[in-house]
């Protein structure tokens, strides 16, 4: 186990921190395939209202790419096909019937993962409808099915507030998750570098000598596009795959028992969740079943389906999607401030400067929705380049972004963007530097096609 | 309800798209944001923000400014007393000093705001609180005989020329209060330098005593001749103690080294200054006058032979050094851009003091003159940055 110090980086001290209980949830009488929420995703449906559908049935496809398969994770009858704007569809929605009937897929087995060919295996594993769950650096999107990769980057903690726990979704299925890190092996040719952060998996004794990286530092620390960045010097070293721990475990799933993974675990944090904690639920579940009865009361809160620096907005109506690991409640906060209370000290004002009180205090903090102040015109104040955890010059590759300079954008790092919303959160002019990044990313993305 | 809260909300209507105001609708915004931080939400990822915006980061520059106006209102008074010979009663001085002092704060802060205004009014965008740093810091630059038609003119100059034909607060190269200051420091030499600008007289008063030095202790020690400048200090009654704590005659409230070093200590606290240009102004001024006073040799003349540190217990040096080289916007965004940034600030400053006579003071042309490098300094570093960095493109 090698230990690595990655610079750079800022923790965010956000109140509704999950802790380490699992809880289960009654069964839910729907679920859905979610295409919301999916970058780059064009999906072709496959089914129609009213057809039955069994766990494991194909709903939709990438119409570009079919080899991404989205399928149904649950049994029963196609109750609704949602459309978000521009006719972009959201989700497809199932109604559960009993009993729930399930598509076979083969099995595989220890020897026969060992005699199976890495085409067979990455056949199965498309058919099985999770390819999307391994992606690819630098645009973090699907796989390219063609390509071997330089690296597989399995990462076991997500320091983002707020994921799941590897001491949590590990527990019991460690040997689940050996399987998995072989089957990435067979694909990829090589054994996966596996990631853990110190204080996360590494606490635990039976997943110690599975670590090969131990990550210090803030966040976004776990994340694989750091740590190439700061120990792979050739370009194409860095265009990894990379896997969250929990995913592996689905794909193992998969390919061991023949049949469609429909669980995983979650939490449910954020400042507008009255008890945080760990749940173990259905894929595709409803997010408001996965709120149940624990919003704090008295405030509107903010579904974001993800944690809350890089997790989307999500409506209450809808439905977990196949990637998505957190759901955290924060309260909308849209209405105006206090009397000066910009002026005050500010204990409760959570802040990367230390320009609040609350800076200088170890506790957490609660967080709202709110903007936090005017958009004004960048002051060069240089938190941003401070907390770019991969050394790019945000406040200097927007401006350069926005000029059309795409090839200066290029060299000053834009692909090695890990995309961890850190530059957007500490701007004083609430400068939109992720948004602009991300769509300048995404454009190269189109050229490079 | 609250009453301030009730006055925003009863008239928010004419401002309001089709109100008889509508084309003030950003001035009323504006006001408003100063008591009630506005209600608007996140629209993309990241969720949450920072609690810290451009109005609290400001705000905590005009915190740090206290202090200079309590004292600049107190020196001015006192040095007014002592030039007229009388005790400094306390509360003789302060109604002397605020006497002196707010109105040129007052004349400053509306003209400044009339042109904020006027270009916010056409460009459709809200006020910036840059403009609230530079009004504070500007008269504070000023000495306290200073017509107000001037101090108008220079803010006008400062605000207009030094930051709005560029684009506003985080688009202007040139620190706005500094090229107001500078403006009045050529456009009207007879009323910003020499020695008798820097004491106000007390009404009826045509001379100060005989018994007061009218002199700074720039200029003492710019025409010193001789024995060493302490000793010429010492005996125009500047003590080491009095030129800490900046009880002479001078610019209305930058004279004070021993609030200027709390002042910077605050900002660097509250992570508003960058310490590397604050030190690399201090190493910048130390390196130079003391590389100045080796070459220099017994025989040369006094201002050469003067101790490095004494150059940041007189004049506006540390003022400059903790409010107007920390100025981010006109200053480079990167690190060891800001280390060489401050350190040229610091070496000219030494510079201009020792070796023109026509300038006692360096500070200003200095700070002006490095903020037209500051672009450069960060280009320089970002092609060092870029060089060292593996392109990611396939």
């Amino acid at each position: 186990m090698e230990r690595k110090h990655l610079k750079n980086g800022f923790t965010l001290r956000i109140s509704g921190a999950p802790d380490e209980t699992l809880a289960s949830l009654p069964p839910p009488r729907q679920v859905a395939a979610v295409a919301a929420r999916t970058r780059f995703l064009k999906p072709r449906l496959a089914v129609k209202v009213g057809d039955a559908v069994k766990t494991g049935t194909l709903l939709f496809a990438d119409k570009r790419r079919p080899e991404l398969r989205f399928l149904s994770p649950g049994a029963g009858r196609v109750s609704a096909v949602n459309f978000g704007p521009r006719r972009s569809l959201q989700e497809v929605v199932i109604d559960l019937e009993e009993p729930e009937e399930a598509e076979a897929f083969p099995r595989l087995d220890e020897a026969g993962l060992a005699a199976v060919d890495p085409e067979e295996l990455r056949r199965r594993i498309v058919e099985g409808g999770l390819w999307s769950l391994i992606r690819e650096l630098p645009f973090r999107e699907a796989a390219a099915l063609d390509r071997r990769p330089p690296q597989v980057v399995v990462f076991l903690d997500n320091l983002e507030p707020f994921h799941p726990s590897p001491r949590v979704y590990l527990q019991g299925r460690v040997e689940r998750f050996r399987f998995g890190l072989r089957v990435l092996e067979k694909l990829s040719g090589r054994p996966p570098i596996v990631t853990a952060c110190t204080g996360g998996a590494e606490t635990v004794a039976e997943l110690k000598p599975l670590i090969t990286d131990l990550l210090q530092g803030r966040y976004p620390a776990h994340d694989p596009g750091v740590l190439l960045y700061r120990s792979r010097h050739r370009p194409e070293q860095r265009q990894a795959w990379i896997v969250e721990g929990q995913d592996v475990l689905l794909l193992a799933e998969l390919l061991q028992e023949g049949r469609y993974p429909i669980r995983r675990i979650v939490t449910l944090g954020g400042p507008g969740v009255a008890s945080p904690g760990h749940l173990e639920v259905r894929l595709g579940a409803p997010l408001a079943d996965l709120v149940g009865g624990r919003a704090a009361v008295g405030e509107r809160l903010r579904f974001v389906a993800g944690g809350v620096l890089t997790g989307a907005r999500a409506e209450s109506a809808s439905f977990l999607a196949l990637h998505e690991k957190a759901l955290t409640l924060i309260p909308e906060g849209d209405r105006p401030g206090g009397l000066l209370e910009w002026m005050l000290p500010g204990r409760q004002k959570p802040s990367y400067s230390r320009a609040f009180l609350s800076s200088w205090m170890p506790s957490s903090v609660p967080m709202d929705c709110n903007r936090h102040g005017g958009i004004r015109a960048c002051i060069q104040c240089a938190f941003c380049m401070r907390v770019c955890p991969v050394d790019i010059l945000p406040q200097l590759t927007y401006k350069a972004v926005l000029a059309g300079e795409t090839e200066e954008a290029l060299a000053h790092g834009l692909l090695d963007c890990v995309e961890c919303g850190l530059c957007s959160l500490v701007c004083p002019s609430k400068i939109e530097l992720l948004e602009t990044l991300q769509r300048a990313k995404a454009a190269v993305r189109e050229e490079m096609r | 309800m609250n009453p301030v809260r009730r006055f925003f909300d009863s008239h928010r209507h004419h401002f309001e798209p089709g109100g008889r105001f509508a084309r003030f609708g950003f001035l009323y915004e504006n006001l408003e944001s100063v008591f009630f931080a506005p209600a608007a939400v996140t629209a993309t990822a990241p969720q949450v923000r920072d609690s810290l915006d451009v109005k609290r980061f400001m705000f905590l520059v005009i915190v740090a400014l206290l202090p200079h106006y309590a004292f600049g209102i107190f020196n001015v008074g006192y040095q007014a007393h002592r030039a007229a010979g009388l005790p400094p009663e306390f509360f003789s001085v302060i109604g002397v000093g605020l006497k002196a002092v707010v109105p040129m704060v007052v004349v400053t802060y509306a003209v400044g705001y009339f042109w904020e205004a006027l270009f916010a009014t056409v460009r459709k965008h809200e006020i910036s609180e840059g403009l609230f740093v530079s009004c504070a810091l500007f008269p504070l630059t000023l000495p306290p005989t200073q017509p107000l038609w001037q101090v108008a003119l220079g803010i006008s100059f400062g605000i207009v020329v030094g930051k709005e034909i560029f684009g506003g607060t985080g688009r202007n190269f040139l620190n706005p209060a500094l090229t107001g200051r500078a403006f009045l420091y050529f456009a009207y030499p007879a009323q910003t330098s020499g020695d008798a600008v820097w004491t106000l007289l007390l009404p009826g008063r045509s001379a100060p005593v005989d018994a007061f030095t009218a002199a700074t202790p720039l200029s003492i020690a710019a025409v010193a001749e001789g024995g060493p400048i302490p000793q010429a200090w010492a005996e125009a009654g500047y003590d080491l103690w009095t030129l800490f704590i900046g009880l002479y005659p001078d610019a209305i409230g930058a004279s004070s080294t021993l609030l200027c070093l709390a002042g910077a200590i605050f900002l660097i606290a509250v992570g508003v200054a960058d310490f590397r240009i604050i030190l690399g102004d201090t190493l910048g001024i130390l390196v130079t006058a003391g590389a100045i006073r080796l070459l220099a040799g017994p025989g040369a003349a006094p201002y050469l032979l003067l101790d490095p540190w004494l150059h940041l217990m007189v004049g506006g040096a540390a003022f400059g050094i903790a409010y107007m080289t920390t100025d981010p916007v006109s200053a480079p965004a990167l690190s060891r851009a800001r280390w060489v940034y401050g350190f040229f600030i610091g070496a000219l400053t030494v510079l201009i003091r020792v070796f023109n006579p026509a300038f006692p003071e360096g500070i200003g042309i200095a700070i002006l003159f490095m903020n037209c490098f500051a672009p450069l300094l960060d280009e320089l570093e970002v092609r060092a940055r870029l060089k060292k960095r593996v392109s990611h493109v396939r």
